[in-house]
């Protein structure tokens, strides 16, 4: 991993604690399970769809650590799994917007894996491309325009969003303006099943920073104190009046788009597997037993922990009531006003 | 002019004869000419409506120089008045689009100065900003995938065109499939009241190309050589298969947006008259005198030439009958079917 330094053996944590790097760890083990747990209750027929996230989860530990909890917005896309545990929102929650009961925060309205928490500063998310980014630079501007300081918005979206037009005009707009503004991009080379040579003829979409007149920076997403690092920076502009910045995490999507889909249809197996060798959730764990931030048993009680967790929200989400039909009209407009009735 | 500059090493062409340089200066002439009369036929209360190019006539005569007549296909913006006549729309066809009459192309139902001609491979011309170019690509792509070679797609804009979703969307799926097509930003810093420093924070636009895998270029757009010179290499380059480029042309809105805009609400009368000194038509006239191309009395025989046939053309086309109430239907389908009887 390329926070080690190869010549002194010593580790580059960009002033992360053990306990930061260890909740970092812990996030993205409880990313894994919860993503795991999506496509098994998918198949025992219990849920209608969730969303693979496997291979994010260091990119997203890591961006989380360097979200201000309680002043910071977080506009994400729906494989944010990771990014919205570490900004604090609960596996309990997570089962709840998957299984899609009552109590859920949007009522059980939204698509599975689409959360949204007015506690969190988590912005609720948008099925379609590109189209939760006006409204993250909306949120930038009304930052800006405020006059709050020490706030940013990170807005994330995979590879195939930066084809959208909303992307181009969100980027541009954010600059002209110098917003608080930090564009993420979780590049895992595939948008659904198209490849990133077909999608970009300039694979490094980093590059495209230059031509807004802003700040560029790729990072190893696999690795996840590199992208605490970067988006921290980037984050930290954004907060100080330095304006918006592009930042570019490399990563790789393991499972297929969405429980719907097979992408054996469109990639090798052999393919996956190679790429498999750099599985963040592995890679980590032996960086931090490497440099004895955690020992083999303190990974056993963890992992069984994460386990337990993700048990007992999938049975406690369970067993809550679906949103009653008489509910249909709720949660539309503030209080119980419903203009279409007389 | 960097043209100009040039002088004591000798006179730049790019290989262009006198009668062609003469020909790009008539253009220049005309657009001039004719954008005025647009002006001036509104003002008189004879016609609706009119858009502004003064300023754009170096970078659209040059780059119509370079647009193979009978293979290229151009998709311009509005305010390409010069590049339609640079590549053998008439003035009368011009005219006939400002008074709207039923012999024009689009029998009196586009607005004016949106013109097209399937005879030169011109594109209507659509009013929303950026609209044409995902159907540009469309056409490039058409010709990539009937195998067809030596074609190519030359397409404008201007700067304000660029904040748009359609422009990012088209640069990259032109980029992808390597489309025979230039992009050509006609940049005279005005989206209509808009500055460039508020329509971008990177001023250059084509240092965009870049960040699509494309290579980019940019022109003196008050220079007609040059912009002959940097357009025809990139649509050269297009014809041969080696994909698209994004040329920025420099340039600058001397008029108001449209006859129904005034620019006094939103820019200084110092700051135009400052950029007048770089007015494409008298500078190209001081070159081609300079270098013996043309005499101050050739000059003078070819502006009255090109306002006798702008009079003839307004004369003409004024006399034309407005389209018949009858005709609303057709043109809507092929053949006069009309689904909805």
């Amino acid at each position: 991993m390329a926070s080690t330094d190869i010549a002194t053996g010593t580790l580059e944590r960009h002033g992360l604690s053990d306990d930061q790097l260890r909740a970092i760890f812990r996030n993205m083990l409880l990313q894994r399970q919860l993503d795991n747990r999506g496509f098994q209750l998918n198949r025992q027929g219990k849920v209608p769809f969730a969303l693979g996230s496997e291979g994010h989860e260091a990119l997203q530990a890591g961006a989380a650590m360097a979200f201000n909890r309680g002043l910071d917005v977080l506009a994400p896309y729906y494989r944010d799994l990771g990014l919205c545990l570490g900004i604090g929102l609960s596996p309990y929650e997570i089962l709840l917007s998957i299984f899609a009961r009552a109590s859920d925060h949007n009522g059980g309205r939204q698509f599975p894996n689409h959360y949204s928490s007015k506690a969190a500063g988590l912005m609720s998310f948008s099925s379609i491309l590109a189209a939760h980014l006006p409204h993250a630079v909306g949120a930038a501007y009304a930052i800006k325009y405020r006059g709050e300081t020490g706030r940013a918005v990170l807005a994330t979206c995979g590879d195939g969003t930066t084809s959208e037009g909303e992307w181009h005009e969100s980027m541009n707009f954010a600059s002209i303006h110098k917003l608080p503004f930090v564009m993420l991009v979780e590049n895992n080379e595939w948008a659904i099943s198209t490849p990133l040579a077909k999608q970009m003829a300039e694979p490094q979409i980093w590059k495209r920073a230059a031509g807004y007149g802003m700040p560029g920076r790729r990072f190893n997403g696999f690795d996840p104190i590199e992208t605490y690092a970067a988006v921290k920076e980037a984050m930290d502009r954004a907060r100080s009046g330095g304006g918006p910045t592009l930042v570019e995490g490399t990563c790789y999507r393991y499972l297929a788009h969405s429980t719907d889909d097979n992408d054996m249809t469109y990639r090798t197996r052999e393919m996956v597997a190679e790429r498999r060798k750099q599985d963040p959730v592995p890679a980590f764990e032996a960086v931090l037993i490497e440099h004895g931030i955690v020992t083999a048993g303190d990974v056993a009680a963890m992992r069984k922990s994460v386990l337990d967790e993700t048990n007992e929200a999938t049975d406690t989400a369970e067993m809550q009531p679906y949103p009653q039909p008489s509910d249909l009209y709720t949660n539309i407009y503030e209080g119980a006003w419903q203009p279409w009735q007389s | 002019m960097s043209t100009r500059k040039s002088e004591l090493l000798g006179f730049e062409r790019h290989g262009l004869t006198d009668e062609q340089l003469i020909a790009i200066f008539r253009t220049m002439l005309m657009q001039r000419t004719l954008e005025n009369r647009g002006f001036q036929l509104n003002r008189q209360g004879k016609i609706p409506f009119a858009s502004a190019s003064e300023g754009h006539e170096g970078v659209q005569a040059g780059a119509a120089m370079a647009f193979a007549r009978g293979k290229d296909i151009l998709v311009p913006y509005y305010r390409d008045l010069g590049l339609a006549l640079g590549i053998g729309l008439t003035p009368y066809e011009v005219l006939l689009s400002l008074f709207a009459r039923a012999a024009d192309h689009s029998a009196g139902r586009q607005f004016p100065h949106h013109y097209a001609s399937r005879r030169l491979g011109l594109q209507t011309i659509s009013s929303v900003i950026a609209a044409q170019l995902p159907h540009a690509v469309g056409a490039a792509y058409a010709i990539k995938f009937r195998g067809e070679e030596g074609r190519a797609v030359l397409t404008t804009f201007g700067d304000g065109a660029t904040s748009e979703g359609e422009w990012h969307e088209s640069l990259n799926f032109a980029a992808v499939h390597r489309l025979p097509i230039v992009f050509l930003c006609e940049n005279n810093e005005w989206a209509i009241s808009t500055p460039l420093a508020l329509q971008m924070a990177q001023p250059d636009v084509h240092k965009r190309a870049s960040g699509y895998g494309l290579p980019g270029a940019v022109v003196n757009g008050m220079d007609p050589i040059a912009c002959y010179a940097v357009i025809g290499e990139a649509l050269r380059r297009a014809r041969s298969g080696d994909g698209p480029t994004l040329v920025e042309a420099k340039c600058y809105r001397f008029l108001s947006h449209t006859t129904d805009d005034d620019d006094r609400t939103y820019r200084s009368r110092d700051e135009v008259t400052a950029r007048r000194k770089d007015d494409p038509v008298p500078c190209f006239e001081r070159l081609l005198v300079e270098h013996a191309i043309l005499t101050p009395e050739g000059a003078e025989a070819l502006k009255r030439s090109v306002l006798e046939e702008a009079n003839d053309a307004t004369d003409r086309a004024e006399t034309m009958a407005y389209p018949a109430a009858g005709d609303l239907y057709a043109r809507v389908h092929a053949d006069g079917w009309e689904p909805w009887l």
